[in-house]
C-alpha cells in the first residue's frame, strides 16, 4: 500500500502541475521555466563543493578513518539501534548540506542503497536540515546576539529526529 | 562552514593514512572523488532543473496563500506574541505554509522578513521566543518530496529509490512537531521572558 503510495506522489505533484498550467493564465508556464533555469543553476552551482567535499569525503574513507572511528564508537551505537558508520554523516548534516550529500553517496556506494545503513540515512537526510547554517542565517541577517535556546533545541530536535529516523526504519523495513 | 568541514575531512584522513600506511591508497581517491562529483552533479541536474520549475509553480498558482488560511488558527498558539502584536504575523503564516509545502526556496526570504520585522519591533539584540521558535521550525521542514534523495538512490541502483518517502513524511512531521514543543518548553528556561 505504501509502496504505491510512494512512487504515485511524483506523477501526481506533476499531474497537478499540468492542470495549473492547463487552467491558468499563460504566465504560470513562464514561472515553472524560471523555476526551472533557477534549478539548473543551482545544480551547476553546486559542483565546485560538492568537488571539494566529495574528495574529502573519499580520503576519509580510503584513509581507513571513516572504519575506524565508526569501529571505536560502535559500542555507544549499537546501544541505541543505531549502525556506527552513520557517523560521519551525523557529524556533516547539522553543518552543511554539499558535505552531507557527499558523505550521504558515499554511504549509498558503500553499503548499497537499499541496506539498513543507506535506509536510515535516507530518512535523516530527508528530515533534518542544516541546523546550524539555518540558524546562523537567520539570527545573523538580523543582528541577533544572543540566540538564546535556538541551537540547542534545533539540536535537541535533530538528535529526535534521528532516533526516530532509526526506530521507523527497523519497523518499515523488516 | 564549508572550507572548515573540507579542511578537518582532509586533515584527518592525511594524518590517520600516514599511520596506516594507506597514504597511496588516498591517490586514487582523490582522482574519483573529482570525478565522482561530475557524474553526481549531471545525474541531480536534471531533476533539480525539473523540481525547481515544479516548486516555482506551486508558489506561482497561490498554494501559499491557501495553506495559510488552514494554518493561521493554529499558528496563533505557536507564535503568541507576533500574533497579538501582528509584527510579521503574515510573513510567518506564509513562511510556515511554503515549508509545509516543501517550497524551500519561497520560505527563506519570508522568514528573513519576517525575522527582521520582530527583531525592529523587540529592539534587542536578544532573540524573541517567537524568534527562536520560528529559526528552530526553520531548521525541520516538513519534507513532500525529498526529490533529489530518489534521485541519488535510483542513480546508486536502488531496487526502490522510492521507499523512503512514507517515513521521511512522518519523521519530518514529527521533527516539526518536536521543534515547536521543544522551543516552546525551552523558552522560560533561557533567561528573561523577551516580547
Amino acid at each position: 500500500m505504501t509502496e504505491i503510495l510512494s512512487a504515485s506522489i511524483l506523477p501526481a505533484i506533476l499531474f497537478l502541475t499540468a492542470l495549473i498550467v492547463l487552467f491558468s493564465d499563460k504566465s504560470a508556464f513562464d514561472a515553472f521555466l524560471s523555476g526551472a533555469s533557477d534549478g539548473v543553476r543551482s545544480a551547476v552551482g553546486l559542483l565546485p563543493s560538492l568537488c571539494a567535499l566529495i574528495v574529502a569525503v573519499e580520503m576519509l574513507f580510503a584513509s581507513g578513518f571513516a572504519d575506524f572511528a565508526a569501529e571505536a564508537l560502535s559500542p555507544v551505537f549499537g546501544a541505541l539501534g543505531m549502525p556506527s558508520e552513520l557517523l560521519p554523516l551525523l557529524v556533516t548534516r547539522p553543518i552543511s548540506g554539499s558535505a552531507s550529500t557527499a558523505v550521504y553517496t558515499g554511504l549509498l556506494e558503500k553499503y548499497g542503497p537499499d541496506s539498513m545503513t543507506a535506509l536510515i540515512a535516507s530518512v535523516i537526510m530527508g528530515s533534518s536540515d542544516t541546523a546550524i547554517y539555518v540558524i546562523s542565517v537567520y539570527f545573523s541577517s538580523i543582528n541577533i546576539k544572543r540566540t538564546r535556546h535556538a541551537l540547542a533545541a534545533s539540536l535537541l530536535t535533530m538528535l529526535v529526529t534521528i532516533a526516530l529516523s532509526a526506530v521507523l526504519c527497523k519497523i518499515f523495513f523488516k | 562552514m564549508l572550507g572548515k568541514s573540507f579542511a578537518v575531512m582532509v586533515c584527518f584522513s592525511f594524518v590517520f593514512a600516514l599511520f596506516t600506511g594507506n597514504v597511496p591508497a588516498l591517490s586514487g581517491a582523490i582522482l574519483d572523488g573529482a570525478a565522482k562529483a561530475v557524474t553526481l552533479s549531471i545525474s541531480l541536474l536534471g531533476i533539480m532543473c525539473l523540481w525547481g520549475g515544479i516548486m516555482s509553480l506551486l508558489s506561482y498558482s497561490g498554494m501559499i496563500r491557501k495553506l495559510s488560511r488552514v494554518l493561521r488558527p493554529v499558528l496563533r498558539h505557536v507564535f503568541p506574541n507576533a500574533f497579538s502584536t501582528g509584527e510579521g504575523e503574515e510573513e510567518i503564516v506564509a513562511c510556515v505554509s511554503a515549508n509545509a509545502l516543501g517550497l524551500g526556496n519561497a520560505a527563506t526570504p519570508l522568514a528573513l522578513s519576517a525575522m527582521k520585522k520582530m527583531q525592529e519591533y523587540s529592539g534587542s539584540d536578544t532573540a524573541t521566543d517567537d524568534m527562536v521558535t520560528l529559526a528552530v521550525l526553520g531548521t525541520s521542514s516538513f519534507n513532500l518530496f525529498p526529490s533529489t534523495l530518489v534521485a541519488l538512490r535510483r542513480a546508486a541502483g536502488s531496487a526502490d529509490p522510492y521507499c523512503i518517502v512514507v517515513p521521511i513524511w512522518i519523521v519530518s512531521a514529527l521533527g516539526c512537531l518536536t521543534a515547536i514543543i521543544l522551543s516552546r518548553i525551552m523558552a522560560p528556561l533561557t533567561g528573561r521572558r523577551a516580547r
